[in-house]
């Protein structure tokens, strides 16, 4: 049968065209969908120059990553979290920055999209618990004083993550470090106990986050800061928001410079830390390191150094501008770098 | 049974050859790697969910929330014997009662339009439409559930926020009393409607075949009673073939509740709420494994995780109860054993 | 009744009788019930037609010769691996489920006992409940670690079986119990053994609505994507032919990943992909359904 035919011809020219490449290291990087496109852009570059070895790329999710870097299924696990104590309990894992991302607040305010509306801490995590109901509400008025007389009396409509992400991470860590209610309430994580708002709404992924605020007339949304092209074209709008110094700043790249450079010193040598609500006046408050999560223990020699060759790259070429601009993330400072490469230096087998 | 008796007087007259044998063990051999294989998905989820079992106790089916508890936080919350992370306590109201009444409103709007479109496959198409109809319907069944998905997103969704919605709104208040109505549009509503259009063909495509290998002398027997041909089909042809019609109805059922990817990216992942209308957002039990399940992993006591297992093994539960309910209401299901 | 015997045909009877009494609405209560199934039917192929435009307004013009010939990479890329990763799959898949899921209706309808009959049928039944997210994550468990396959060709196979045998084993089951009582007597009558019966009697009659459920199930394995991503992985390159420690591409991968990324290229390949995927299970329908009309002529032919 002629199809059947094709069929075979088909798997044969693929074992041939694969025999070849028999030789190379395989690595797998899978998990956070946010650093997902970054690595798309690194790696078809780095496997042009270094044609022996193999990078799958996979969008799974940072709790993915992780877990599958530690089952050894992959050796590559990226997530926007750091792990917790309790999670790396008695396993040993690097968790190594490779970029800096950052988060915008969208809102969808017929009149107000080309406005950038200040909103803090407390007033969101108000309107995320359902204790500030409309966007004329005497707390957003408080902040708002040049268009205060624009807000409608207008019920809002939070739209959360209905997926596990690392969005909702920064964004509730943000909310926890800001407003102690909300620290003793729903505190943070990839997925918290999102209070029952009546017209909350659950979207998934970044994309269903902009079309849910595109659609819902009247809504708020927290979303990652590679898809701004996106919100931009939406036509909604995006909020500045009050840093730990009190002033309301918007994620333009030297804001978010700003942030990264401030919370520097402290990154300890574990580079296990949170750059959400960091100090400085011009310093954006939600901003996160991405982590690869690399057991230190590959399964060989050849599989560590191919690895440890490939982080190295990301952190030299790989901070280049033209990768980081078309996600909107901004490079490591250099001590933070270097922080890396040590972590680096201890894959082995 | 008519079939010893057969054998018997058959095995006098005719030959059993060794490829019989073959025949009868064989499949007798398969069958059992089935039921083995339904058995080993059961106990999985048993073995790897008792110790949310143990955790949760039967609280997970009167709670409300679904929380993980404090993941970054210390210490653990001990019940039943198994930790799982501070503050976490898992109810899965909402899940259970999306899962069932999504699927409910799918099978009623699904399974009288696949019985009339089956009808009309059979009776009305022209004979040589009838391929290219019969490949149309079944082709809705190999449209990848995140394609219907995307058109669910794309079109349904804006659809029903932008024109039912305030259609209701105007015309029948009460649908939509709570709120803005449809806000968003992803809903109970549309999460039934993209699960009536894909296991509409798998009732559809089977019913019709059902049709076209049943005797058409029945058909015309009672048109010479005087029947006019509908009656001739409702009455006589349909009431025959209920057991097949019901056969098909369950398979559509067992897809509609174990539907994933296209109710994941429609029905609003509603949280710790019910629905009060049918254009809020809900929640099933598929779509929050798989939302849920990378948060899940995250979690350093497993209990997530076990939870979730749970939650498949309550699915499991119910598609069973659904199933022996269903199998008690039709009763003389199974006929005489037919042989080869 | 005596109008009936005594005007001859029934249809004429009846259709005088309407005439006569010139009511309306008996005509319309006659053909009301017609209407609607029409209007059913067509507002199916409405749908149909509906999704199928959406996708291939957004897929066809990304598809271009390059993506047979190269790979996914970074942002887009070909779809060599995603296409020829889902032939494998569901090549394997097929092959394990009709070895299975046709000796279990066989079964189901010849040699089991009403008790055991009921509960096989009731387990197949359930196994159709069963969310593709939890085949997958059974097959992780239970294939990739417990089992040490890693990502693989075996596991996805296995795991796209699991999701098709209650379609596959229903269907066998219901066709073969079709197949009238008097065509399978008159083969024992003439001396057949079992297996010549049921090779050249049931099967036969029955294979138009096994096919059916085969080609169904088919269609929902190949747009299935929770279960592969926990037992074939991903992969951006061509997949080999080993079972195991291997992992697959497949074409829902990119559908449900690239649609999801900031990037206009990453779509319009998501939306390639998927109109693919649907021209796919539309060849493989057609090509099914003209090879089943040829096994029919040939067998009118030989009758």
């Amino acid at each position: 049968m002629k199809p059947l035919r094709i069929i075979f011809a088909l798997i044969a020219f693929s074992i041939t065209t694969t025999a070849a490449a028999f030789a190379a290291a395989e690595l797998l990087e899978t998990g956070s969908s946010l650093v997902y496109p970054l690595m798309n852009l690194w790696v078809p570059v780095y496997t042009k120059e270094h044609s022996d070895v193999k990078i799958t790329t996979q969008s799974t999710g940072s709790g993915t990553g992780i877990s599958q870097a530690v089952a050894g299924v992959a050796q590559i696990g990226a997530s926007d979290a750091y792990m917790s104590d309790a999670q790396l309990g008695t396993t040993h894992m690097l968790n190594i920055p490779l970029a800096i991302s950052a988060q915008q607040i969208n809102y969808n305010v017929p009149g107000l999209n080309d406005v950038h509306l200040n909103l803090s801490g407390p007033v969101l995590a108000g309107i995320y618990d359902g204790s500030i109901h409309f966007w004329d509400d005497a707390k957003i008025k408080d902040i708002n004083k040049s268009v205060a007389s624009k807000l409608p009396h207008e019920a809002i409509i939070p739209i959360h993550r209905a997926d596990g992400s690392g969005d909702t991470f920064i964004f509730t860590q943000y909310l926890t470090f800001s407003t102690p209610s909300w620290k003793n309430g729903p505190a943070y994580g990839t997925t918290i106990n999102w209070p029952a708002v009546p017209n909350a709404v659950g979207a998934n992924g970044n994309p269903g986050m902009v079309q849910a605020c595109q659609g819902a007339k009247y809504s708020i949304a927290y979303i990652g800061v590679s898809f701004l092209d996106q919100t931009n074209q939406a036509g909604l709008g995006y909020a500045a928001l009050q840093n730990a110094a009190g002033k309301f700043v918007l994620p333009t790249e030297s804001n978010i410079l700003a942030a990264a450079a401030a919370k520097d010193k402290e990154t300890p040598k574990d580079e296990r830390i949170s750059l959400i609500y960091g100090p400085g006046a011009n310093s954006y408050p939600i901003i996160n390191y991405e982590y690869a999560i690399v057991n230190p223990k590959q399964k060989d020699a050849a599989t560590a150094s191919e690895v440890k060759a490939f982080l190295t790259w990301t952190l030299t070429s790989g901070q280049n501008k033209s990768y980081l601009d078309k996600v909107h993330f901004i490079g490591l400072p250099a001590s933070i770098v270097n922080l890396s490469k040590g972590q680096i230096a201890e894959i082995g087998s | 049974m008519a079939i010893v008796a057969l054998s018997g007087a058959s095995q006098r007259r005719s030959r059993v050859a060794p490829l019989d044998i073959v025949l009868r063990y064989g499949t007798t051999a398969t069958a059992a790697t089935t039921a083995a294989i339904v058995f080993l998905v059961a106990a999985f989820l048993v073995v790897y969910a008792y110790p949310a079992l143990a955790f949760n106790g039967f609280g997970i089916l009167t709670h409300l929330e679904w929380n993980l508890g404090n993941q970054y936080g210390t210490g653990v919350e001990r019940h039943g014997g198994f930790s799982g992370a501070p503050g976490a306590s898992f109810g899965a109201i909402v899940f259970i009662v999306g899962t069932v009444v999504s699927s409910a409103f799918a099978m009623a709007i699904a399974t009288p339009l696949a019985i009339l479109v089956a009808i009309a496959m059979h009776y009305q198409v022209p004979r040589r439409l009838k391929t290219p109809v019969n490949t149309l319907v079944e082709l809705m069944a190999g449209v990848p559930s995140v394609v219907y998905g995307l058109w669910g997103i794309g079109v349904l969704v804006p659809w029903i926020a932008n024109s039912l919605g305030p259609f209701f709104a105007a015309h029948v208040p009460m649908l939509s009393f709570i709120g803005s109505g449809a806000a968003s549009g992803n809903g109970l509503l549309a999460t039934a409607f993209i699960l009536a259009v894909m296991i509409f063909p798998i009732m559809a495509a089977t019913m019709r075949d059902v049709l076209s290998t049943f005797p058409k002398i029945v058909f015309e027997g009672a048109i010479g009673l005087g029947a006019t041909p509908w009656q001739a089909v409702t009455t006589m042809v349909l009431p025959a073939i209920r057991t097949q019609m019901f056969a098909a109805a369950m398979l559509a059922l067992g897809r509609a509740v174990g539907e994933t990817m296209a109710v994941l990216m429609v029905c609003g992942s509603a949280l710790n709420q019910l629905p009060q209308s049918v254009f809020a957002p809900i929640n099933t039990i598929a779509a929050v494994i798989v939302s849920q399940l990378d948060s899940a992993l995250t979690d350093p006591t497993g209990m997530a995780e076990r939870s979730l297992a749970e939650l498949a093994l309550i699915l499991f539960a119910i598609t069973l109860s659904v199933n022996l309910i269903a199998r008690l209401i039709m009763r003389g299901g199974d006929r005489v054993k037919r042989t080869v | 009744m005596n109008e009936v015997a005594m005007s001859g045909s029934p249809v004429q009877a009846s259709a005088t009788r309407s005439m006569t009494r010139g009511s309306v609405l008996v005509t319309v209560r006659r053909n009301i019930g017609w209407v609607v199934s029409a209007a059913a039917l067509c507002s199916a192929l409405a749908i149909l037609l509906a999704i199928f435009w959406f996708v291939l307004a957004r897929g066809l013009p990304a598809l271009k010769p390059q993506l047979f010939t190269t790979v996914t990479s970074g942002i887009a890329g070909g779809l060599e691996n995603a296409i020829l990763g889902t032939l494998m799959l569901v090549i394997f898949a097929v092959a394990l489920v009709a070895l299975i899921g046709f000796g279990t209706g066989i079964w189901l309808s010849s040699y089991a006992s009403p008790k055991p009959r009921a509960f096989v049928r009731l387990l197949t039944d359930v196994l159709a409940g069963v969310p593709s997210v939890v085949v997958g994550y059974f097959g992780y468990i239970l294939l990739v670690k417990i089992a040490g396959w890693q990502f693989s060709l075996a596991g996805g196979g296995i795991a796209l079986m699991i999701i098709m045998l209650p379609y596959v084993v229903r269907g066998t089951d219901l066709a073969l119990e079709a197949v009238p009582r008097e065509l399978r007597e008159g083969g024992f009558a003439l001396g057949a053994t079992y297996t010549t019966v049921l090779m050249t009697v049931s099967w036969p009659y029955a294979l138009p609505g096994i096919f059916t459920m085969l080609l169904l199930a088919t269609g929902i394995a190949l747009g299935e994507t929770a279960p592969l991503i926990y037992t074939a992985g991903w992969s951006n390159y061509l997949p080999s032919l080993h079972l195991t420690h291997s992992p697959v591409p497949y074409l829902t991968y990119v559908i449900w990943t690239f649609i999801s990324q900031p990037f206009a290229e990453s779509h319009a390949l998501a939306f390639a992909a998927a109109a693919l995927l649907m021209m796919m299970i539309v060849v493989t329908n057609v090509f099914a359904r003209s090879w089943l009309e040829n096994m029919a002529r040939k067998q009118r032919g030989e009758r």
